[in-house]
């Protein structure tokens, strides 16, 4: 390798490991390309107002006299901003140390010289797919007006419309929609130039030697030819002759049939795609979620936990890869998914970020088997969240616990302690089964004391949970891992701390309250 | 001799986990299969499997056996031979405590009305654990404590007697917390009826003999507690009241 090859590809390795430089890279890429990112709504919008002020700009400038600041705003500031924004979509679209380094790497274990200038050249050609890409090119050409001087140049400010594409999604939805039926589109377009092109040949032939005829140039004709066949027919330029007149009549059949035709293949291609659009803003909608469960398998057990959850305001999304019970989820109120729970892939796809955004991950499905294999597939992509599974087996316990299950509910062991209870202590197993399911409208609850409340409440006696007819059950010292029953009054409350009161649901509310309240005091 | 016995009927998961968890509080544990022979083969526990049909033949079965203080468990994975058999079961022994298997509410319905004194919806009580595990995890850990360890802090039922000194009172009068260390849930009154301690109505209900309280306590808060007011008493659960 020559010294220059090596100098390059040093600085490219220099470059690629730079912590700052990938930092830098990878922010603008998220400001630009990435819709998980919580700037980039705010970057988009920016972008759509300079698109409206553009436009707005320059239909005010046809009948009114513009102040000279906001000509200079339009023609150098937005402009100036939108090359930035080019340019910076030049540079992340794809990483040429990357393709350096690849190079070489792939150069050395073939045990070959490294050619900079095959790296060069693949560099070139993945800038350059960039550029004559559509979207690039429309960002091009609404840079334009900033050569203002170019009188011509000045309607390039209408390319900028166009740039929407880029920040509505709704507008890329449309667009991949109608492109699913491109070929019927372009079989379309084929049928009707066709038609206009040999109807606005008769025409001409058949009209232009008419004196009484509008039709006088094959530009009138073709003019008179969409006109018709667009049925929008504004009667300015008509067929006079009979021939002319006969024209007139497939043209207008043809129009009618190309019109029905245009609009069955946009109504197909939406139904067709209806299912896929619901899904995919579904995924957006969770790809937004801050926490959710996550409920893998939708079987009778994760049905009533769904609904339980569900009932406490808390959000639920189904994976299963069974289309009858994810379609009973739906039914059931729930966002669901018909994605396999067992499946890496399927988390890649939607986006779901198991470390943050998932509080549990619940492994339902009635079969050990499959709950030990989605808990292996969750726990190869996180090691941390949390995973609660239904242990339908006793003998498999130990295969969950080794796959990674952090909880695990067996529930023929849960029916034996029942059972024990309902024969040694039934009245107290009630009151406890009726306080857990809020029948009388008195329930337990959990207090969670923060740093704030235990700044200003130091001591039990302080709570004053009495004058709110709510008991006080005990307190969870979570650093201790300990509950302490009925505690004294002169029992200190620290940050982390819980209350667990039992009470009618009302008086706890404003118990609640009265704590909150008693803090901003 | 009459015998205290505890009757399961299916032979699976669940009668095995039963009988473990109760072995201890019958003087027999038996369980009864419709497929003795090939359940005996498998069996692998050490309990005795007899033979059972749905006829209306149940002098094998009801030979020696004290219903009063006895119990059946239903728990045949077909609901509706389950329910077949807690009909039977009530329809021939009127004072036999009847706890059924559920799959479903509407199962859990059918069962309570073919006559089981107690049925245990086994979908809904595991959802119920589950979220219970999820959204109060301290609940759920302070509460199986209670229930099902082995721990300091216990859950029991007081009936009060003629000769303690709160006959009159009202409830609110009573220093539970700092004279007892205990805190009282609920209370049983003496026709059956009950309630949550937690309504003004209650809270001013006068002391009368016979009235129970669900309590929870240390044992030995428990125990002083005892001494004073009553002692602690297995009550007939069919006679709570929802």
């Amino acid at each position: 390798m020559n010294f220059f090859a090596r100098l390059i590809v040093d600085i490219a390795y220099f470059i690629h490991t730079s912590d700052a430089y990938q930092h830098k890279k990878r922010f603008f890429y998220d400001l630009l390309e990435n819709n998980r990112f919580k700037y980039k709504k705010f970057f988009d919008f920016l972008m759509i107002i300079l698109i409206f002020l553009s436009v707005f700009i320059l239909i005010a400038e046809v009948k009114h006299e513009v102040p000279q600041y906001i000509k200079f705003f339009n023609i150098y500031v937005i402009s100036i901003i939108f090359f930035i924004e080019y340019i910076l979509r030049f540079w992340i679209s794809s990483s040429v140390c990357e393709i350096i380094i690849a190079k070489s790497e792939h150069d050395t274990m073939l045990g070959r010289e490294f050619s900079l200038s095959r790296a060069i050249l693949k560099v070139i050609k993945a800038k350059l797919s960039f550029i004559f890409s559509f979207k690039a090119i429309i960002d091009l050409l609404a840079i334009l007006p900033f050569f203002h001087e170019l009188r011509l140049l000045r309607l390039f400010v209408l390319f900028r419309v166009f740039k929407l594409f880029r920040y509505a999604t709704s507008f890329q939805t449309f667009s991949s929609v109608l492109s699913t039926k491109k070929f019927e589109f372009i079989m379309l377009l084929m049928f009707a130039s066709i038609v206009v092109f040999v109807s606005s040949v008769l025409v001409y032939v058949m009209e232009a030697n008419n004196p009484d005829s509008p039709v006088n140039t094959l530009f009138d004709a073709l003019y008179w030819s969409i006109v018709t066949i667009s049925t929008v027919g504004y009667g300015d330029v008509t067929a006079v002759t009979t021939e002319g007149r006969i024209v007139a009549m497939f043209v207008i059949i043809a129009g009618v049939s190309v019109l029905a035709f245009t609009t069955s293949i946009v109504v197909s291609a939406f139904t067709e795609k209806l299912d896929e659009i619901k899904e995919t803003k579904i995924i957006e909608d969770i790809r937004k979620l801050k926490k959710f469960y996550l409920i893998c398998g939708y079987e009778h057990v994760a049905q009533e936990v769904a609904k339980k959850l569900a009932h406490s305001m808390t959000t639920v999304i189904v994976l299963d890869e069974d289309e009858h019970r994810i379609a009973h989820a739906k039914r059931d109120g729930l966002v669901a998914l018909n994605y396999d729970p067992g499946d890496t892939q399927s988390y890649k796809k939607i986006g779901i970020e198991l470390g943050t955004q998932v509080k549990s991950v619940l492994c339902l499905r009635e079969s050990d088997v499959e709950n030990v294999y989605t808990t292996l597939t969750i726990r190869s992509i996180n090691k941390d969240v949390n995973i609660v599974s239904l242990l339908m087996d006793d003998t498999n316990r130990k295969k969950l616990s080794f796959a990674g299950v952090n909880e695990i509910l067996y529930p023929k062991g849960l029916v034996g302690m029942i059972s024990k209870e309902l024969i040694g202590r039934p009245v107290a197993f009630e009151v406890i089964h009726a306080l857990r399911n809020d029948y009388y409208g008195v329930n337990i609850e959990e207090i969670l004391v923060d740093d704030r409340m235990s700044q200003k409440i130091v001591y039990v006696k302080e709570l004053n949970n009495t004058k709110f007819r709510v008991v006080l059950l005990g307190i969870y010292k979570k650093d201790k891992k300990r509950f302490f029953f009925n505690p004294i009054d002169e029992t200190t409350l620290e940050s982390g701390d819980y209350l667990l009161v039992i009470g009618k649901i009302i008086f706890i509310k404003e118990f609640e309250k009265y704590l909150h309240k008693k803090i901003k005091s | 001799m009459k015998t205290k016995m505890a009757l399961i009927f299916g032979y699976n998961d669940y009668a095995l986990e039963i009988g473990n968890n109760i072995r201890d509080k019958y003087d027999e544990v038996v369980i009864y299969s419709l497929h003795r022979e090939q359940d005996s083969l498998n069996n692998r526990s050490n309990f005795e499997i007899r033979s059972f049909d749905l006829s209306d033949h149940w002098e094998g079965v009801s030979e020696n056996v004290d219903f009063e203080n006895s119990i059946a468990f239903c728990v045949l994975e077909d609901n509706a031979e389950n329910i077949f058999l807690t009909i039977s079961l009530r329809s021939l022994f009127s004072q036999l405590h009847i706890i059924a298997l559920s799959n479903n509410k509407e199962t859990a319905n059918k069962l309570q009305m073919a006559g089981a004194n107690r049925v245990i919806p086994l979908v809904q009580t595991t959802a119920e654990m589950i979220s219970e595990m999820l959204e109060k995890p301290i609940v759920k850990e302070v509460f199986h404590s209670i229930l099902f360890d082995s721990g300091e802090l216990k859950i029991t039922q007081i009936k009060l007697n003629a000769s303690n000194d709160y006959l009159g009172k009202e409830i609110s009068q009573i220093d539970w917390k700092y004279k007892f260390g205990v805190i009282p849930l609920a209370i049983v009154h003496e026709d059956t009826s009950s309630d949550f301690i937690y309504s003004s109505k209650i809270r001013h209900h006068t002391i009368k003999e016979g009235d129970m309280f669900v309590i929870v306590g240390y044992e030995t808060c428990i125990s002083d507690f005892e001494k004073v007011v009553g002692g602690r008493c297995d009550v007939n659960w069919c006679n709570w009241s929802r």
